[in-house]
């Protein structure tokens, strides 16, 4: 407690009564609040603001006068007086200020050491306004803060919620909600690459709906899209515990983890062709719905996750040219044989641009009297690293691909070239045969193409034959037929090559400007057992047809003497074959003739 | 620049608020030393900034103090800012306790800070939207929790719209509210403006504005008018916010200087 001013006089209110000290209380609260109004803002109304000032007057009035001196009351007054929102330097200033200069007089007040007693009870109010306002001062700003890292944290929740928003709308597809490529491809990373699973084994099942592309169009993109999504619903069951990704279009891939041989991956291949074979009503749309499968299991160690793709993918077109509707497992050599063939295939246009290819000449002699009467060309690459390759190993290659037309363009015309060379002493020159393929013989140009090649090489039409097969004639187009003709009016021979092995339908005998039948080889081979009596039937058959039909009759794959004995009493005309000669480079042909 | 578009917006607290500047001009404690540098510079400018917020905070008060006279129940507050001394929850429940407030605001900070004084009050609550979107507003869970738009509801857009540049469209966004509300709904607006001021002190006031993220747009007492469309102005009108029915005429003098003009209108039914 406070020493009390010196004396300690009595506190006396005046004379004039309690009354007249109220209406000084108001007079002194309505000056305080005009002095301190404007200070911060009061959350409150003029009248109410005087009340509370003239309460407060009236204690500081009390405290002025008690005894003893209480600081108490005095810092009371200033706490009050922040939390009443009174809350700023200039509010005190001017709190001191209308205190010191006009509370003992508004009140009346008298003591003996008034001036005293103000000091100390205005230092007191100061003190306890001064703290009042620091706590707040101080409890404000922690406030905002706290809402600051609160707002902060916030942030953070809605930064990471996006985050995650994000991260599975770029893992997943939107139309089936299935993990996409590219979490596809982080797992089956994590599955290969994660240290201390090299002895694990992993499995690779890849799935291509089949004809997937025919319900697209013909029942439009929405039911292809819920075909999709209904098939996704189904691996997702079926295959449950596995990953399941969609890489695009109707591909779908699992991931197998942790197998432990070919046996799991054929059982989720079976489980996913079993899922997909159910009836599916799409959109009041019953659908038949396969799929192709292909599959690849092995270890970890020494594989990689595109090598593991690849070979999947790869495995998967396998079951696709098998029909669909079926799974394949990888095999190694098979996938080299393929990769060999493919490299080959690449290789054509260069081998053809730097001159890899050239012609040999097999000849066909006449039954009757042994004499040449022309050659087929035969084409052979001399591939730089696998030396002289037969037609065999990548005639097919070329037609698959389409090479043909370029490759078999330029042995027409090497053979066209060669044979313009030729000139007979004596007889009549041989006239080269030729094979076209059937894209060859649908081009547009064709007629064209012949025509310009004779006119440069000189050859005369009936010296060249072109050779093409039954199945070339399968195709009802009448452009083909059309251009035969024009070949044939030309002059030009045209031979049917293996007769009687392909489709065989004989009306084509009567449209087509056919000179020739070449009968396959393996009738022949019949012939060089006496009992083979059907082999020799049907070519006497052959050949009366042929005859009846003014069209002269070659004999492919005459071996031996006996062969060609048989032949020429059959009636046959021509004869092909080792034992009149195997294919060679045309000047050893060309010398023996001379 | 950086940030991709998907993410929210980051709190940055090193850039001044313009609620914690009008806390500031209040004499509250609830802002950061950037807040106060930029209200000292306004200050410079217009050494009567925190007279117009106190002013325009008495506005508010006795604006709520007569809807609640009125019957109103239900309290939009849009840009409700800081919830320092004299919230609209404290006025409207003190008066009536079965007042409801929805208080909305853009800023982050602010709502953390709503939310935290409003903690355990069934009747009130904050929502962090922007009030170009009014859309959202009145089609928000939390708002549509407390306030029943068959019932009248007194819309506060208060010391905000200077905000709101005419580009934003401010008639269409308070045709959305309006469109929202029942017949006998109220409409509280009160905004900074230029009237009879110098150009100088407008340009100085405007460039303490544009460093935070809220450049402000002052209007005419008339435009203010105009954006009051389908609503029966009570007496006075706009006016200066300290002669909207003042509590005394001595609190109404000199009532240009509050730089605030301000009014309250009523929804036909």
């Amino acid at each position: 407690m406070p020493g009390g001013p010196a004396g300690g006089g009595p506190a006396a209110w005046p004379a004039t009564g309690a009354g007249a000290a109220t209406s000084g209380a108001a007079t002194f609260a309505g000056a305080w609040a005009k002095a301190v109004s404007g200070t911060s803002y009061l959350p409150m109304t003029q009248a109410q603001l005087e009340a509370l000032l003239c309460r407060l007057a009236q204690d500081l009035a009390a405290a002025l006068l008690a005894e003893p001196f209480d600081l108490r009351a005095g810092q009371r007054v200033g706490a009050e007086l922040v939390a009443a929102h009174i809350a700023s330097a200039e509010g005190l200033g001017r709190t001191v200020e209308v205190v010191q200069l006009r509370l003992v007089r508004d009140l009346g007040l008298v003591a003996d050491d008034v001036e005293d007693r103000m000091a100390r009870l205005l230092a007191a109010v100061a003190t306890g306004y001064a703290r009042a306002l620091r706590d707040r001062t101080l409890d404000e700003q922690e406030s905002i803060r706290r809402a600051a890292m609160t707002a902060r944290a916030e942030a953070e929740r809605a930064l990471r919620a996006s985050e995650a928003r994000f991260r599975h709308q770029a893992t997943h597809d939107p139309l089936t909600g299935l993990p996409n490529r590219a979490l596809f491809t982080e797992r089956l990373a994590a599955a290969v690459n994660t240290p201390g699973r090299a002895a694990d084994r992993v499995g690779l099942c890849f799935l291509d709906l089949d004809r997937f592309k025919r319900i697209n169009d013909s029942y439009g993109h929405q039911v292809g899209d819920a075909l999709l999504t209904m098939v996704a619903d189904r691996f997702r069951r079926a295959l449950d515990g596995h990953l399941v990704a969609r890489l695009g279009g109707d591909a779908f891939v699992v991931l197998i983890e942790n197998t432990g041989g070919t046996r799991d991956v054929i059982a989720v291949a079976e489980a996913a062709l079993a899922a997909v074979h159910e009836p599916a009503l799409v959109a009041g749309h019953e659908v038949a719905v396969t799929a192709s499968v292909g599959l690849v299991e092995r270890q970890v160690a020494g594989t990689s996750p595109g090598e593991l793709m690849r070979a999947a993918d790869c495995t998967m077109h396998w079951a696709k040219s098998a029909g669909g509707d079926c799974w394949e497992l990888y095999d190694a050599e098979r996938h080299h044989r393929q990769l060999a063939r493919q490299a080959l295939s690449a290789a054509i246009p260069a081998a053809l641009e730097r001159g890899e290819f050239f012609l040999d000449y097999q000849p066909l002699a006449s039954l009757r009297d042994g004499r040449l009467i022309g050659v087929e060309a035969l084409v052979r690459w001399r591939h730089p690293q696998l030396g002289v390759l037969r037609p065999d190993s990548f005639i097919d290659l070329a037609e698959e691909t389409g090479l043909i037309v370029p490759l078999g363009g330029w042995v027409l015309a090497e053979a066209c070239r060669a044979a313009g060379t030729w000139s007979a002493s004596g007889g009549a020159a041989p006239f080269v045969s030729v094979n076209l393929a059937v894209r060859q013989v649908h081009r547009p140009g064709l007629v064209q193409e012949v025509r310009t090649l004779l006119r440069h090489t000189g050859l005369p039409p009936e010296r060249l034959q072109l050779e093409i097969t039954e199945s070339t004639m399968m195709s009802t187009a009448e452009e083909p037929v059309r251009a035969l003709r024009v070949l044939a009016d030309l002059g030009v021979r045209i031979a049917i090559d293996d007769f009687g092995t392909g489709y065989c339908n004989l009306a084509y005998l009567r449209d087509l400007p056919v000179t020739e039948l070449k009968v396959a080889g393996e009738f022949v081979a019949g012939l060089r057992t006496p009992e083979a009596r059907a082999d020799e039937r049907i070519l006497a058959s052959l050949v009366s047809l042929a005859h009846a039909l003014d069209l002269t009759v070659t004999a492919e794959g005459v071996e031996t003497a006996g062969q060609a004995e048989r032949l020429r009493a059959i009636g046959c005309d021509a004869g092909q074959g080792w034992h009149f000669g195997r294919p060679e480079p045309a000047d050893r042909i060309l010398a023996r003739l001379s | 620049m950086g940030r991709p578009n998907w993410a929210p917006d980051e709190i940055d607290i090193e850039r001044p608020s313009v609620a914690r500047m009008y806390d500031y001009y209040l004499g509250g404690s609830h802002n950061f030393a950037v807040d106060r540098a930029a209200a000292q510079a306004m200050v410079a400018a217009v050494p009567e900034a925190p007279l117009m917020a106190q002013a325009n905070r008495a506005f508010l008060r006795r604006a709520v103090q007569f809807l609640v006279d009125a019957g109103v129940r239900q309290f939009l507050d849009i840009g409700s800012g800081i919830p320092t001394v004299g919230n609209v929850h404290e006025i409207a429940q003190r008066a009536a306790p079965d007042a409801r407030v929805v208080y909305v605001d853009v800023d982050p900070v602010a709502v953390a800070h709503s939310r935290e004084i409003l903690a355990g009050n069934d009747g009130a609550t904050i929502v962090q939207e922007d009030l170009r979107h009014p859309e959202r507003i009145v089609d928000h869970p939390d708002v549509r929790r407390l306030i029943d738009f068959d019932r009248p509801v007194a819309v506060l857009i208060v010391a905000v719209l200077h905000f709101v540049p005419d580009d934003d469209r401010p008639a269409e966004l308070l045709r959305t509210l309006r469109d929202a509300l029942a017949p006998d709904s109220w409409l509280v607006l009160s905004q900074a403006s230029a009237d009879g001021r110098g150009d100088d002190e407008r340009a100085e006031a405007e460039a303490v504005y544009r460093r935070t993220d809220n450049p402000l747009w002052i209007r005419s007492r008339s435009e203010l008018t105009a954006l009051f469309d389908g609503f029966e102005l009570v007496e006075p009108g706009v006016v200066w916010v300290p002669q909207w029915r003042p509590e005394s005429p001595e609190s109404a003098e000199e009532a240009e200087r509050s730089a605030f003009i301000g009014g309250v209108g009523r929804l036909g039914g």
